[in-house]
């Protein structure tokens, strides 16, 4: 796991301390360590775990269970937490599955959690795009599991809301308004869904949390955000947040003119972790996107947490191993430049 | 079906009202005036509890800023989207009068924020035609510039330039297919969905002004939607935008009682969606249809030019 840090303890590989690197290079090659060795100690690390899932289908329950238990996550950690899910569900439309997260991936992460102990789960969002939140849970298919399975959710677009000071400092926001349920909560986990993004390139679990922020305080769409800018604003909300954890459903992708208007594809896959930048970067990845070329994951870098694929230990699959790389569009400029090399 | 089929439900909204007269979304929680804006409106509708709307309308006065807006919350001030609906409110008290005018006067300075398009290839909309934001400082979107659009109307102010400019966005927003989404039509060339919310109230804001044939194509998406709109917040919205084009289904009740049952899965519906499937199935031509009776004398248009 790793602590994210503030602006002024964020180390950026500057030209100096790469000099710095290859002059202590040498020393410390003749003392048995070597320079990746170095470079990793001074640098934020992570853990991701990939598991190949080919249909919804799956034992996803067991499955995210094995993530948790590959990861570190243990009983005695989650015991007695109350746990918030975050799935996306952005814009469903009947026979448009591909858009959100799948019901029975958020199914299986509540067994999950409910398996290692969790006081409560609670699955809660604020769809981007609809003011009829509860018509969103019915089109995505989310409704009946839900009600099924006695999950309770809370829609976040009409919830009181509680205001924190802004941890980042990308958005010239001093303040940051969150329902007050992430204050009855002990871990927030992000459920995102693996899809490209017209305006950011690629949206995943950190993108996510615009869901996060109530309507009622930041319109439909939550076009605050977009008018402080998509990136400042998935930082500095993920900054503030500090989620737990994250839990991308990648069975079912989006490719081309996503988040909405793209295709589906097929990449049978969930991606987990403990750091969200991490497990971001690993999704491009796997999507043949450059994480490197993706902006909010290059400001994230060693702030809040590790995108390089060196400082990031994979669990589970290889992402080479299970590489599916996603359809870009050419004239879309948050596409154009990012394929991976 | 009779009127005293959805007496529970008034019932219920009138028993969470807080002591001090206003309503919250559910029991137990604070206050919030968008939620008491459609508790009065709809309970009026009903003629059900005056003394309990007119606590409310005084919780709204007490909430109004000194610019005439009325905010999510002082804390912020630039949530200020539930101005139109304190406006239609306060339509049947002579006494929030002066708390009106105000509100009014304060609709008709705010706009979003509005430029011409940078690349029509990316953004398919006119964004220079002025409306409403959610939130200040922000671009104009449908819905909430359907209920300034609404709200004006209501209180005479149909012809004001604003309003016929709010008209105007709206149908630059309509999609070609038919209806309207919270806002866009074409992003990177792709045309986006329609959405039930958006467009029956995008409906209701348009009838008596605009001719049919601009809307045909959205009235025939809604009328193809209404059968299985189960979720108060759109069904009402539905209801209230064909019936302001006189295409309210005669199942509208047992729609609505459809809707209230589905409770039983759920749990009680949030206050304001609640009142407005419970004002959509009051309303004989949409929501203007609701104020036809109002006792008070409908404002001096010249007041607010």
């Amino acid at each position: 796991m790793t602590t994210p840090r503030t602006h002024a303890e964020q180390s950026t590989l500057t030209r100096r301390q790469l000099l710095q690197a290859c002059l202590v290079g040498g020393g410390l090659a003749v003392s048995g360590l070597s320079l990746l060795q170095w470079f990793s100690s001074t640098r934020l690390t992570a853990q991701t775990f990939i598991v190949q899932a080919e249909t919804y289908g799956s034992d996803l329950a067991m499955l995210i269970r094995r993530g948790l238990q590959e990861l570190g996550v243990t009983s005695s950690e989650i015991k007695g937490k109350r746990i918030l899910l975050k799935p996306n569900l952005v814009e469903p439309h009947l026979s448009l599955s591909h858009i959100n997260t799948h019901p029975l991936v958020v199914r299986g992460a509540v067994e999950a959690f409910l398996h290692f102990g969790a006081a409560s789960v609670v699955v809660a969002e604020g769809p981007g795009h609809r003011h009829d939140t509860l018509l969103v849970l019915e089109e995505s298919g989310l409704a009946d599991v839900l009600y099924e399975d006695r999950i309770p959710f809370h829609d976040l677009n009409t919830m009181e809301g509680v205001t924190r000071r802004n941890l980042g400092s990308y958005m010239k926001l001093a303040t940051l308004t969150f329902p007050r349920l992430v204050q009855e909560v002990d871990w927030v986990v992000s459920l995102a869904k693996m899809k490209t993004h017209h305006w950011a390139g690629a949206t995943l679990s950190m993108k996510n949390f615009f869901g996060m922020m109530p309507g009622n305080y930041y319109g439909w769409p939550k076009n605050v955000l977009h008018q402080a800018g998509i990136r400042q604003s998935i930082l500095d909300i993920n900054a503030t947040l500090k989620p737990h954890f994250a839990i991308v459903d990648g069975i079912t992708g989006m490719e081309g003119d996503g988040p909405i208007m793209g295709t589906p594809i097929q990449a049978g896959v969930l991606v987990m972790g403990r750091n969200l930048p991490a497990v971001d970067a690993t999704c491009c990845r796997i999507m043949g996107i450059n994480p490197q070329k993706i902006e909010y994951l290059r400001y994230a870098d060693q702030w809040l947490g590790p995108i390089h694929d060196s400082l990031i230990e994979q669990r589970g699959e290889s992402w080479r191993a299970i590489q599916t790389p996603f359809a870009l569009i050419p004239e879309i400029p948050a596409h154009q430049g990012i394929r991976l090399g | 079906m009779t009127q005293e089929h959805f007496f529970p439900s008034l019932e219920r909204m009138k028993s969470i009202q807080l002591p001090n007269g206003g309503f919250p979304y559910h029991a137990g929680e604070e206050a919030q005036p968008d939620a008491t804006a459609w508790a009065i409106i709809a309970l009026s509708a009903y003629a059900f509890d005056r003394e309990s709307c007119d606590r409310g309308r005084a919780y709204l006065v007490s909430q109004q800023a000194n610019d005439g807006r009325i905010s999510l919350s002082p804390t912020h001030p630039e949530a200020s989207w539930p101005t139109p609906l304190a406006i239609l409110a306060w339509q049947r008290s002579s006494q929030s009068h002066e708390a009106q005018s105000r509100a009014i006067d304060y609709l008709i300075r705010f706009t979003g924020q509005h430029f011409p398009n940078p690349d029509p290839s990316i953004s398919g909309h006119d964004t220079a035609i002025l409306g409403w934001p959610w939130i200040a400082d922000t671009h104009s979107w449908v819905i909430p510039t359907g209920l300034a659009i609404i709200a004006l109307q209501q209180i005479g102010l149909g012809a004001h330039a604003r309003v016929v400019e709010g008209e105007n966005m709206l149908i630059n927003r309509q999609l070609p297919h038919g209806g309207w989404n919270y806002g866009n039509t074409f992003v990177f060339g792709k045309e986006l969905h329609p959405l039930p919310e958006s467009t029956g109230v995008a409906l209701q804001a348009l009838a008596g002004t605009t001719p049919k044939p601009e809307v045909e194509q959205s009235l025939a998406y809604l009328l193809h939607e209404l059968p299985r709109l189960r979720t108060p917040l759109s069904l009402g919205w539905a209801l209230l935008g064909l019936g302001a084009w006189g295409l309210k289904p005669p199942n509208a009740k047992d729609l609505a009682m459809a809707s209230l049952q589905r409770q039983d899965r759920y749990g009680p519906y949030p206050l304001p969606s609640l009142a407005l499937l419970l004002c959509a199935v009051e309303a004989s031509q949409g929501l203007h249809s609701l104020f036809k009776s109002s006792p008070r004398e409908i404002l001096s248009h010249s007041a607010h030019d």
